[in-house]
This record gives C-alpha cells, sequence and structure tokens, in this order.
C-alpha cells in the first residue's frame, strides 16, 4: 500500500512538533563527553561525603573523574604550587574565595565563570543561582566578577556540651562576658563518658590557622581587620581586649598546649569529651556528630557566636567553593562538573546523608535536608549567615603571611605574654606585607 | 691491636653484658613503643597511665591496609631508591675513580661543599624548573632530586676507597695495555667493591628516607611512604593506633636492612667521616 | 682525564652547579613567583631587609645556633663516652652494632611521630616516666620555653650512635706504645684516659663535630614534622623558616638570600672545625 504523500507530511511535522519541546527541555549533560577532569579536593567533610557519588557524574556526562584528596594545609600548598607554574593541569579546584580570591584573580589564575552562568546551552535551567545564601554568593564575587560556587556554609559559632550545662546549672552564653564565666566555671568539672575532668574550653591556637577563628572574637568585640583605608586596625583598643580574652580563655580554662592545636586536635579533644565548650566553624558539625569516633553525640548544642560588650555580633560567615583555573583547557566540561556538584540534587544528598551544610535555602527549607541537622544549628546558621561578616581572614593578598603574622600575636597572648606589644608588631608586620605585595 | 681501655683483659665480664643491655634500652625504646603502640586499640593508646601489657589486634594495620593504597605509596619509594641509588652509582663511580686517580682535589671541595650545602638550596630551583617543565608528580623528577643527595654521598665516600687502590696496580695495567676504563673496571671497581656495597645501600636508605623533597616534588601518583605517614598524621585526629602502624610499615624495610648488612653500613657511615 | 668519566663530572656540575648559580642570582633578586611578574635587582636588598628589619630572621639564626649548640654538645659527651664504654671486650658485637644502627637508619618521620606521641603533655609516656623519677609533668614541645631541648633530645636520640661509631672506629686505630710506656711510669687508667687517649682521639672526635654540627645546623625533617616551627616561632630554626618563605609564601628572591646566609653559617662552622683539625696534627 502506498501512503500518500500528505499522510507522510503530515506525519512528519506532528513527530517534530511532539520530539522538539522535548529536545528544548533536555539539557546536554553529555555534551563534553569523552574527557577527564583533574579535580583537587581538600580533606574535608564535604569532600567525604560527594566522593560516593562522583560515579553518578561519570555515569550522567561521560566524563572521566580524576579525584586528588589532600588535607588542608598541604592541599593549599599544592593549589598554590601548581598555579604560580602557569602550567598547571588542574581543572577544578576546591576553593575559598574570601581566602585565596584576591591573589588569585590579581594574578590572573581564575577563571571567572559569569559567562558560563549565563549561558543556557551550558548550564541546566534548574540550577538556580538565586538559591543559594546571599551572603554565600557574594563570598564568591571576586573584584566584580563570579570565580567560584559554593559548596557549603559554616560559621564560627559555639558549641557546648549541652548535658554539662545542664549538671552544673550554667546558662549557656550569649554575650563575650558570659562565655569567659562559663568558661571559669565548668573547668575542671568531670565531664567525659567516665567521669574525669575536662576543660572549659577548647579552640585553635595554632598561629594562622587560629586566626579565622579568633575572627570572630575580634569582631564581636567591635575590631576588624582593616579600615576602610587598608590600614590594620587590629591592634586598636578593642582588638587587643579580644586578643587578650582568647588568650585568657586558652590559657586559664583551655587544654595545655593549645598553641599547638589546628582544628583536628581542637575538635578531638572536643568530640572525645573533654571540652565543655568549642569555638570553631560549624561545618564540624559531621565530625562532632560521627558515631564511629565521637564520644559526644547528641548532646551537642550549637549556639550563635556570643555578642560582645557593645552587642556586636561576631558570627563569621564562609563559604568553601568549587573554582576552575584559568589554564585549564577542559573548561566546558569542567563548568558541567562544578555545577552538578552544587545543584540542589547533590547538595541534597550530601546535607542529608552527612549533614554538611549546604549553601542552598531550598534545601534548608527541605525536610529531608533538615533531618540530620538540630533545630539549634540551623536557627544558628540561619542566623549568623545573615549578621556575620565575611571577614574571618584579613582581605589582602598575601593571606598566609599575614594569617601568619596574627598567628604569631594570638601564641603570644595564649602564653600570656605582652599582648599589646605583639598586637602592634603584627600589624607593622601586616603593613610592610601588603605594601610589598599590593603594589597594583 | 692493644684495647685502649685499662690494659688487657682476657675474660669477659659478665658485668658488660648487664651494661650494655642499660644501655641499648633508651636507643631502643622509642621503636619498641611505636611497634607495641601499633597493636594497641585506641581506647589503650589513650590510656594513662600507659598500658605496658595487653592483648595485641592487628586492626590498626588492617585499616592501615583497607584505607590507603600502601602498596602503591611502597612500589614508589622503590622505585625512587633504587632508581636514585643506581643513578647515583652509575654516575658517582666513574667520577670518584677520576677524581681519586687525577687528584682533582678541587672538585672534591666542590662536592665537599655540595654535601654540607642546605637541602632546601637544591629544591627550590628544581621545583621552579620541574613546575615549569610540568614535572612535578613524575618518578624522574623524583629520582633527580633524590640524586642530588645520593651522588654526593658516593663521590664522597668512594673517592676514599679509589685513593686506596695501589696506583702501581693501575700503572701495571695500562703499561699492558689496558684503556683507563678497563683498568677502572677490572681493577679499581673489584678492589672497592666494600665501598660500593656500603654507599650503594646507604644511597639507598637516605632515599627511602627522604621527606622534604618528596613532600614538594611528589604528587599524588608518586607519593612516597613518608609522605603519606605525614598526611596520615595531619587529619587522622590522634588515631596512634593507625599512625604508628603506618609508621611501622615505613620504617621496618630499612631497619630489617640495617640489622642485615649492619657491617657494612657501618663501614659506609664511618669512613664517610674518617676518610675525609 | 679519560672520557668515560666525563659523564659523570657533566652529571655533578649540572646537578649541583645549576642550583647553587640559581640561587645566588636570586638572592639579589625580588620575586614572587608568579607567572606574571619577573624577577627585579635589588642588589643587597634581601640581605639588608634580613639582618636590619627581619626579627624573624634573626630568631631563627639564634635557634639554629642554639639547637646545634645544644645538641652536637650533648651527642658528644654521651657518644664518645658510650664508646668508651662499648670498646671492651664481649661477645655480639655486631649485634650491639645493628642496634645502634637502627635509629639512625630509621625513617625521620616516623620517628617524629612517635616522639610525638611520647612527648604528648597529658597521654605521652614521656612524662610518665619522668615522673616515675619524681620530675615533670612537662608540655616538652608544647612549651616554648623547653621545646628546643626537647627538639635536641631526639635529634640526639637518633645520631648519638653515629658519634659512638667513629669514635669506636678511632679507638681500634689508637696506638699501643704511649700506653705501654704510661703503664711502665705507673699511670693510672684515668690518667691515661685524660692524658693520652683524649688526645688522640681529638682528630676524630672533631669530625664527628663536624658531621653532626653540620647536620643539625641543616635538620629539618625532625622540627618540620613535630612543631612546624612553634609554638609560636619557639622552634623556627633557619631552615624551616627559609622553607615557609621559599615555598609557603613564594617569596623567592628572599628565600635565597636566607638559603646564602645559612650556607655561609654552615661554611663558616665547617671551616673553623677543619682548622682546629688541622692543629690537632
Amino acid at each position: 500500500m502506498r501512503v500518500s504523500l500528505k499522510t507522510w507530511f503530515l506525519s512528519i511535522v506532528l513527530s517534530l512538533l511532539l520530539a522538539s519541546p522535548a529536545l528544548a527541555q533536555k539539557f546536554d549533560w553529555q555534551q563534553a563527553k569523552g574527557t577527564q577532569l583533574r579535580v583537587l579536593l581538600n580533606k574535608h567533610p564535604w569532600q567525604g561525603a560527594i566522593e560516593p557519588h562522583l560515579k553518578e557524574f561519570e555515569t550522567l556526562t561521560g566524563i572521566k573523574l580524576v579525584a586528588e584528596v589532600y588535607p588542608e594545609d598541604q592541599f593549599r600548598a599544592k593549589v598554590l604550587v601548581e598555579l604560580t607554574s602557569g602550567a598547571s593541569s588542574i581543572d577544578v579546584f576546591m576553593s575559598m574565595p574570601a581566602q585565596e580570591g584576591l591573589k588569585y584573580v590579581r594574578a590572573g589564575w581564575l577563571q571567572p565563570v559569569d559567562e558560563f552562568l549565563k549561558n543556557p546551552a551550558l548550564t541546566a535551567p534548574d540550577y538556580n543561582w538565586s538559591d543559594f545564601l546571599e551572603k554565600t554568593r557574594e563570598a564568591m564575587v571576586i573584584e566584580g566578577k563570579i570565580v567560584g560556587l559554593p559548596i557549603q556554609v559554616e560559621n564560627t559559632s559555639l558549641m557546648y556540651r549541652k548535658d554539662v550545662f545542664q549538671k552544673y546549672n550554667v546558662k549557656v552564653p550569649t554575650t563575650l562576658d558570659e562565655l569567659e564565666a562559663a568558661a571559669k566555671a565548668l573547668n575542671g568539672k568531670a565531664m567525659t563518658d567516665d567521669g574525669q575532668p575536662g576543660y572549659g574550653i577548647v579552640a585553635r591556637g595554632k598561629r594562622a590557622a587560629a586566626t579565622s577563628q579568633f575572627a570572630a572574637y575580634l569582631h564581636a568585640m567591635g575590631s576588624t581587620w582593616l579600615a576602610p583605608n587598608r590600614e590594620p586596625i587590629f591592634n586598636n583598643e578593642d582588638g587587643i581586649k579580644a586578643l587578650e580574652l582568647y588568650g585568657r580563655l586558652l590559657r586559664l580554662y583551655g587544654p595545655p598546649g593549645s598553641e599547638n592545636n589546628h582544628w583536628y586536635e581542637a575538635s578531638s579533644i572536643f568530640s572525645q569529651g573533654k571540652a565543655a565548650m568549642y569555638t570553631d566553624a560549624n561545618s564540624l558539625f559531621p565530625v562532632i556528630e560521627d558515631a564511629q569516633k565521637s564520644k559526644v553525640v547528641g548532646k551537642v548544642g550549637y549556639a550563635l557566636f556570643p555578642r560582645g560588650p557593645k552587642g556586636q555580633y561576631g558570627s563569621t560567615v564562609a563559604a568553601w567553593g568549587l573554582a576552575m583555573p584559568k589554564t585549564s583547557q577542559n573548561q566546558k566540561a569542567a563548568w558541567l562538573f562544578m555545577q552538578w556538584a552544587t545543584a540542589k540534587e547533590q547538595v541534597l544528598a550530601v546535607q542529608s546523608e552527612k549533614g554538611v551544610l549546604g549553601a542552598r535555602e531550598s534545601v534548608w527549607k527541605d525536610p529531608k535536608g533538615m533531618a540530620k541537622v538540630p533545630a539549634d544549628l540551623r536557627e544558628s546558621l540561619t542566623v549568623g549567615s545573615k549578621v556575620g561578616t565575611p571577614l574571618w581572614n584579613p582581605p589582602v593578598v598575601a593571606v598566609a603571611e599575614c594569617r601568619d603574622a596574627i598567628g604569631a600575636a594570638i601564641v603570644v597572648a595564649i602564653q600570656g605574654g605582652e599582648v599589646r606589644a605583639a598586637a602592634n608588631k603584627a600589624a607593622t608586620d601586616v603593613r610592610r606585607i601588603m605594601l610589598e605585595t599590593e603594589k597594583k | 691491636m692493644l684495647r685502649v681501655s685499662g690494659g688487657g683483659r682476657d675474660r669477659i665480664n659478665p658485668w658488660t653484658y648487664v651494661l650494655l643491655v642499660l644501655l641499648l634500652i633508651p636507643f631502643l625504646f622509642p621503636l619498641g613503643w611505636m611497634f607495641l603502640s601499633s597493636l594497641k586499640t585506641q581506647v589503650q593508646n589513650t590510656a594513662y597511665p600507659p598500658v605496658w601489657v595487653f592483648a595485641p589486634t592487628l586492626g590498626n594495620y588492617r585499616e592501615v591496609f583497607q584505607k590507603n593504597p600502601f602498596f602503591t605509596f611502597t612500589v614508589n619509594s622503590l622505585v625512587v631508591a633504587m632508581g636514585s641509588t643506581g643513578l647515583a652509582l652509575l654516575l658517582g663511580l666513574p667520577g670518584a675513580y677520576a677524581i681519586a686517580r687525577f687528584k682533582r682535589t678541587g672538585i672534591a671541595l666542590a662536592i665537599l661543599t655540595a654535601r654540607i650545602a642546605p637541602g632546601i638550596g637544591y629544591l627550590i630551583p628544581w621545583f621552579i624548573l620541574f613546575t615549569k617543565a610540568k614535572m612535578i608528580d613524575t618518578y624522574t623528577a623524583l629520582i633527580l632530586t633524590h640524586l642530588i643527595v645520593a651522588l654526593p654521598l658516593v663521590l664522597w665516600v668512594m673517592i676514599g676507597f679509589f685513593e686506596d687502590v695501589p696506583g702501581d696496580l693501575i700503572e701495571a695495567s695500562r703499561i699492558d695495555g689496558c684503556t683507563h676504563f678497563a683498568a677502572f673496571l677490572r681493577i679499581a671497581l673489584p678492589l672497592a667493591k666494600p665501598g660500593i656495597v656500603a654507599t650503594g645501600i646507604l644511597a639507598f636508605i637516605f632515599s627511602w628516607n627522604n621527606f622534604l623533597f618528596s613532600l614538594i616534588i611528589a604528587g599524588f601518583k608518586t607519593r612516597t611512604l613518608p609522605i603519606a605517614v605525614y598526611s596520615f598524621l595531619s587529619y587522622e585526629e590522634i588515631n596512634w593506633g593507625g599512625l604508628t602502624a603506618a609508621a611501622t610499615v615505613i620504617t621496618l624495610p630499612v631497619l630489617l636492612l640495617a640489622l642485615l648488612v649492619q657491617k657494612h653500613i657501618v663501614r659506609g657511615l664511618t669512613l664517610g667521616a674518617l676518610k675525609g | 682525564m679519560p672520557v668515560f668519566t666525563l659523564p659523570s663530572i657533566v652529571a655533578v656540575a649540572l646537578l649541583m652547579a645549576f642550583p647553587v648559580v640559581y640561587t645566588l642570582y636570586m638572592s639579589v633578586h625580588s620575586w614572587y613567583a608568579s607567572s606574571l611578574t619577573s624577577p627585579q635587582f635589588i642588589g643587597l636588598g634581601n640581605f639588608r631587609r634580613a639582618f636590619l628589619e627581619d626579627d624573624r630572621f634573626r630568631n631563627a639564626l639564634w635557634l639554629t645556633v642554639y639547637f646545634t649548640a645544644f645538641a652536637t654538645a650533648l651527642q658528644l659527651v654521651l657518644g664518645v663516652s658510650l664508646a668508651l664504654v662499648l670498646n671492651r671486650p664481649f661477645r655480639g658485637k655486631g649485634l650491639v652494632r645493628s642496634v645502634f644502627l637502627l635509629p639512625m637508619v630509621a625513617t625521620p618521620v616516623a620517628i617524629a611521630l612517635v616522639w610525638m606521641m611520647m612527648y604528648n603533655p597529658t597521654l605521652g609516656v614521656m612524662n610518665y616516666l619522668v615522673g616515675l623519677v619524681g620530675l615533670g609533668p612537662y608540655r616538652w614541645v608544647s612549651n616554648a620555653a623547653i621545646v628546643v631541648p626537647a627538639l635536641a633530645v631526639v635529634d640526639t636520640w637518633e645520631w648519638t650512635p653515629l658519634i659512638t661509631l667513629i669514635t669506636l672506629a678511632g679507638l681500634a686505630t689508637l696506638p699501643i706504645e704511649p700506653y705501654e710506656s704510661a703503664l711502665i711510669d705507673g699511670a693510672s687508667v684515668t690518667q691515661m684516659f685524660w692524658r693520652i687517649t683524649l688526645p688522640l682521639l681529638r682528630p676524630t672526635i672533631i669530625v664527628a663535630l663536624l658531621f653532626r654540627a653540620i647536620d643539625c645546623l641543616k635538620t629539618f625533617d625532625i622540627i618540620y614534622v613535630m612543631t612546624q616551627g612553634g609554638p609560636g616561632f619557639a622552634s623556627e630554626t633557619l631552615n624551616v623558616y627559609t622553607f615557609q618563605v621559599g615555598l609557603f609564601y613564594f617569596h623567592i628572591g628572599y628565600a635565597s638570600s636566607l638559603l646564602v646566609i645559612l650556607f655561609a653559617l654552615v661554611l663558616g662552622v665547617s671551616l673553623l672545625l677543619i682548622k682546629v683539625r688541622r692543629a690537632a696534627w
């Protein structure tokens, strides 16, 4: 039987009509199929949570992922080393633009992704950039360009043992004065599983690493790193008070050897039940609530960082993100990975599975996403992310060096030395470092 | 030769053994402690006062091997150590011979200088070179940097050994029509064999133990054992059982090597010093 | 010189000379290893900065000398004493030598790790042991006041055997005559030790001292792994500081000048010791 020409014509048109909406809706995840991506990750709760899902990305896109993981200090050094050489093969790396972004942007190492975001052929229609918390979006912008996509959000917050506070009838501190009083009251009281005494408070003291957490104390006291004219002012009266407080807390009510503690040691002390309070990033939540390693699962409260004597908030807000070096040869594929890893589905997965605090509002509203997150954490995170300052590091180019300089003053404070002199010296050093490295 | 300790004694004083044991304990203790801790559980490791008697467990070793590609690390360490040792001997032996035979004391002094220069001095220029040449995280780069330590060692010790080779023997062979190379191969090398073994072993050990160079030059694929352990240290919240198990794994091969060939090692180390 | 040795000489020259030339060149420039800016010639600017403006450098210089002097002295006394004790007849010398070798060949990173464990202020076995004789507890490497001695102890543990071995080798080559004459003259054991043994051993001891001093000046692994130069900067020797400056902050120019200074220091000590040794002949 011969089909008439008209029938042919009609069927072709019909099939085209039916097919095109479907074609138009389907974002092509396979557009970089066959590429191999080199991804550098910091050893971090987020990395631990996303690793089991990486195969899903490979299946979805046909892109092969080679992920390298390093502990934080080595990770930062490695990334810096490779980018400095100008001949790196990194395609995507975990980054905190607020820490190294300025340096990287000025050196011309980062690929801005504004154009990628705006391009519907490259970005899935349901990506929804505005779904990210405002402060995290801001944290990804350096000198007007978006240089990364947020993978999580964190504040410096106060983590405390609910059971210990209850047992000794101490009020959970909401101001710095109350913080000191609580540390004093609880120091030496029995608080471990087997009734051993513990410390009032634990926090980082290790030079550069301590700087980011000290930032909360600094801002709560009413000071900050640089004045509007970019002169260091963290050694003003309020800054010195903050330093003295930080040093006093750790020296009198903290574990011995605090000057050597990074978050690995401090969080360990806290999760072994040996401290009543811990001020650090609340992104450590998965570490503290890890049933396999922590002895304080379910006993920890997450509060907003205490306010200062003048009512100032100290909370800092920071976001890790994924960034792309300008030298990447596989930018399209890299972009696909970046957006996949930060898409709603993945953020929901890491948050609901491991408690990694994602940066998407929609996930915060989703009951599945909130399943593992205790109510007080959600609240303190929400408030903290709104009032918090993104300046958890001095906004300079030579961040590592300045952090070391300021860290030295923190160590002096912990050791009970001349705080004022140390603070002034740190300010002089920072000024000198800035002069040397920021000639524009 | 008279033993210079106050007169010759034929009898061995039993108290000597007691003294020996007492003296050796401090030197063995940390290594022993490391091994013991690797057999304890986390609870036992964090107990105070320390636990001396306990039921050992292999759990830490299981964990270490399961969670980390220790096999890869070991292979990397082996490849780099053998590569740099082999290359050091290949390049160093003829060079040492030439310097000894032809009395090039100037170069000898230059080599002494190389031995005393701080490692980082070599590291930074090589590092910049390797990054520009995209050679970071390659075996070649690692072997070359380890060579910087191994070569002066070979040269330094072997110059002494070659100086001891009687010049007449060499002259005689030359008169008989041997080339320089044949003289080197057939006379000098065999006579200097003990030195070669000693320096070879030492070069291997130093490469195996090398931390600084590997830290900077090695990457994910070529990570050697010391770096693996260091990474372990940075994150594993005071998981002493795991850490000491990893430490034991790294250090066991060289310890065993030392026990087996101690004579050679001692010779290498002391002659390296005495024949200055 | 025969042809077959040429590759060797060339290799040595390349491997050694290139870094030296590069470092010297960079030490008079300012460069941040950036792919965008090129090195700028600044004459002696780096050196002036180090000596006149940089507190951290002066601190590092002092700590380097402190650490070296402390560790070397300790090792010398212990090492020579040990050699004298061991220089008596007994069976199993090979075994003893093997045991002695172990600290020297064990991987420094592993050693650093174990000592960190032992030094832990609350859980470490060191505090337990010193507690048995009524001392401590100490904070060891967490205490800025004693961190350098604590690190020196680790270095001593590791390298005293070397001094012992070298001394033993030296003892084995001492001539008999002086002792025979001394015995005839009725000298006591102590007199023989101080008047014969030690002076004859002097060249050997000085050589051991030379090697250990040089290595101590350059110690890196233990310090970096155990304290990274901390607490604060209390154990930041010149080597560790240079590492930070060069490979962390990327001030290649300044780091190069620090290296030149460190090298000059090491060279100075070596020349001094060589001179003393020559005088001993």
